[in-house]
């Protein structure tokens, strides 16, 4: 435990990132259980509006800065210095420091709970002015600002890390074309980190400056203004979407390459079109903000249009990938075919809501939250999911059970379509996101059951997934140890060191002629050829 | 989707375009997908390892081309649509200054002494002439609020210190339910209102008893 605590290795701060994720993905998970609960029926009073504000809040705030994007540098942590062939981290005790400040911003936010009045109720969002006024938020929502304050510090810790890392770190040989693509995603995420969360660090400032030293930057009433909020904060928003997605979309990309036994088709637009999501992701963040009625709509849905084209080009290089390719259908591989069937509902919905004439009827309805929720749970989670089957062999030595894996796949992936299908209907129909009742008015009633149904076989999946963890452990123990790419047919260089790897990664490295410097050294006879 | 305002067809219209070319290119890669499983799955038969190419320049390009025209497209028609949605149009028939705050509504129109209060317990009604343009202007007293009847397929956010216009030409009699979208704090889930279209007779009837009798 100590040594979890202490230890300035990548591996085991990314370890301790993941394992933090994964406590309060729990609690988010439980939280949300307890809203699809409380939503089964109309008029339902399991739950009052004040417990209910509170609990969609921290549901909220926990899955976007405590599980997705930390789980992102947790596994950037563990597999960045290996894909390169680095012993380390540049900064390893800066990256130590990150990780406390992580863990304490997370239990600050959830401090919340004790304080009186209760924890932050003004949604993940914190809007000026319900986030200033005093009335109902009381220290919760102070400890929430100073919460989120610590974990955009966390962030740029781990973003400058990421950057130094990659761009000085890597072996003899792995120029940066021959960077593995997860890598490449990560360094994108890391430089996009760097130009973000700043703006959420001033805006966090000013809401506490407002809350209790009188200042009046949202507050009309002393020349503020309240949509200069909503600008800050989404000036860092939008851009952390992707923060939450391009670092999965290397997960995918690293996945499916694998299991279609080829290389990854397109390497160059892979690595060009993530940066061109990068660039654009800083120039559309009022497309949030559409029904305000104070922001260029038009520009800003032309940019948010124009993101469709490099996440097109993802999407083809991806199919291109397993075109003529000989498909091990893995449990990791399910996983991120579940990831593109999902991640492609939440993507074509999204280009409908960056059409302000859409936004003018879905904007903060079911519709719109069911979009959001396609991409980072159908998108994000399922890679999640999908990168903890595919490198836990490495991380722990533990190759997880397939069949145990195959039935988490499915009860997670109809359960989770099943839960968000009918929240896009529900989003037409006109009910409004953030409320803690609605009333039996037509389909409604029958939409939300569904949907509470599909949580609880989501619920399910993941308690297989808890039984495959606990088994294959218990099976490793009687089990020959793990190959160095327990997988077969592996490509970047974590696959050629041992299961888990030493504490400075490799004793030897081969020689890196390509992206893929395992796959060349197993194929030298194509390595040759290629060469 | 049953619009029931002018504004709301030109709406409609965006929606039914969108739908039609998110189902077209749903299916177009969800077969490219599901082929790709079928028709590649890794065989038992299957010895030596699959051709490694990497790439295909003309394919690749055709990948940026095809999306990039059909969000030129898509831009056209949002772009064209909004203007007409958003432009405020002159001589309105009546004109209602609504005021949002927590958890309710108020609906003042304009040049009448008709003002209708609502709260949590008895949300307000705001009544409508049917076929004629009445113009919004909105306020909020308190925190940002969002003013939505989904059967208009239209919202817009009322911002304390900031105001807002539109307008709305309803085309169907009849009831709707309205209410705030934007989250605005403890009984943001109770701060609804109706909507009544009334035809124009019954409507200067109504105003002319200040807003007293049954529409």
């Amino acid at each position: 435990m100590t040594h979890w605590l202490t230890s300035t290795n990548h591996k085991s701060i990314g370890i301790l990132y993941m394992m933090t994720t994964l406590l309060f993905f729990g609690i988010a998970g439980i939280l949300s259980l307890v809203i699809r609960l409380q939503l089964a029926r109309p008029d339902q009073n399991i739950v009052g509006p004040h417990a209910y504000n509170q609990i969609f809040t921290l549901h909220g705030t926990a899955m976007i800065f405590l599980v997705i994007a930390p789980f992102a540098f947790g596994l950037g942590n563990y597999l960045v210095p290996l894909q390169i062939g680095a012993p380390d981290m540049a900064y390893p005790r800066l990256n130590l420091f990150g990780v406390y400040l992580f863990m304490i911003s997370g239990f600050t936010i959830f401090a919340g709970v004790f304080a009186q009045g209760g924890a932050a109720a003004s949604g993940w969002t914190a809007y000026a002015p319900l986030s200033t006024i005093q009335a109902g938020t009381g220290a919760g929502q102070d400890l929430w600002c100073i919460g989120i304050m610590l974990n955009a510090i966390a962030t740029i810790t781990v973003a400058i890390n990421f950057a130094a890392t990659i761009l000085l770190y890597r072996a003899p040989g792995m120029t940066m074309w021959r960077m593995p693509i997860f890598t490449w995603e990560i360094l994108a995420t890391a430089l996009l980190i760097l130009m973000a969360f700043p703006s959420l660090s001033v805006a966090m400032a000013e809401l506490l400056l407002s809350r209790h030293y009188g200042a009046h930057f949202f507050d009309p009433q002393y020349g503020g203004n309240v949509v200069l909020y909503q600008h800050l904060f989404w000036f860092f928003g939008h851009p952390e979407v992707y923060v939450m997605i391009l670092p999965y979309f290397g997960v995918i990309s690293e996945v499916v390459a694998v299991f279609s036994q080829k290389p990854l088709y397109g390497y160059v637009g892979m690595v060009l079109s993530a940066f061109a999501i990068a660039g654009l992701s800083m120039g559309v963040w009022a497309h949030h903000m559409f029904t305000t009625g104070v922001v260029a709509n038009g520009f800003f849905s032309g940019m948010s249009f124009l993101i469709a084209i490099p996440t097109g080009v993802k999407y083809w290089n991806w199919i291109g990938t397993m075109w003529r390719g000989r498909l091990r259908l893995t449990t990791p591989m399910l996983f991120a075919i579940g990831f593109l069937s999902n991640f492609l509902i939440g993507g074509i919905t999204g280009v409908m809501v960056a059409s302000p004439p859409i936004d003018y009827h879905v904007e903060d309805s079911y519709f719109l939250i069911a979009h959001f929720h396609y991409t980072l749970g159908g998108g994000a989670l399922f890679a999640v999911f999908a990168a903890v089957y595919f490198w836990m062999p490495k991380m722990f030595g533990i190759k997880l059970n397939e069949l145990l894996g195959k039935i988490n796949f499915w009860l997670f992936f109809i359960g989770f379509n099943v839960t968000f299908i009918p929240w896009f209907f529900m989003g037409i129909e006109g009910m409004p996101r953030r409320v803690f009742t609605y009333p039996a008015m037509g389909d409604l009633p029958w939409l939300n059951a569904v949907s509470s149904v599909g949580a609880g076989i989501m619920t399910l999946g993941v308690i297989a997934f808890l039984l495959n963890v606990a088994f294959s452990k218990l099976e490793s123990k009687v089990r020959e140890p793990l190959a160095n790419d327990p997988w077969g047919g592996g490509f970047s260089l974590e696959w050629a060191t041992s299961c888990p790897p030493p504490e400075f990664n490799f004793h030897a490295l081969p020689p890196i002629r390509s992206e893929r410097p395992v796959w060349d050294m197993m194929h030298p006879e194509l390595a040759e050829l290629r060469s | 989707m049953h619009p029931a305002s002018v504004q709301a067809q030109d709406l409609a219209g965006v929606w039914y375009i969108f739908g039609g070319a998110a189902l077209f290119v749903a299916a177009f890669v969800y077969g490219l997908i599901l082929y790709s499983i079928v028709r590649w799955r890794e065989r038992a038969t299957d010895t030596g390892i699959p051709p490694q190419f990497t790439r295909n320049p003309s394919i690749e390009i055709t990948g940026v081309v095809i999306p990039l025209i059909i969000v030129i497209g898509l831009f056209y028609i949002t772009y064209v649509r909004e203007g007409v949605v958003d432009f405020l149009k002159p001589n309105p028939y009546v004109t209602v200054n609504v005021t949002a705050y927590r958890w309710s509504w108020q609906f003042r129109y304009a040049g009448h002494p008709v003002v209708v209060n609502g709260n949590v317990h008895s949300p307000p009604t705001l009544v409508l002439p049917l076929g004629k343009m009445t113009q919004f202007n909105l306020y909020s007293d308190d925190v940002v609020h969002a003013f939505w009847i989904p059967s208009f397929l239209f919202k817009r956010d009322a911002n304390p210190g900031i105001a807002n216009h539109f307008d709305v030409t309803p085309t169907q009699t009849g009831l709707f339910h309205g209410l705030c979208a934007e989250y605005c704090g403890l009984d943001h889930a109770l701060m609804t209102f109706n909507v009544e279209v009334v035809p124009v007779g019954d409507f200067d009837r109504w105003m002319a008893s200040g807003g007293q009798a049954n529409p």
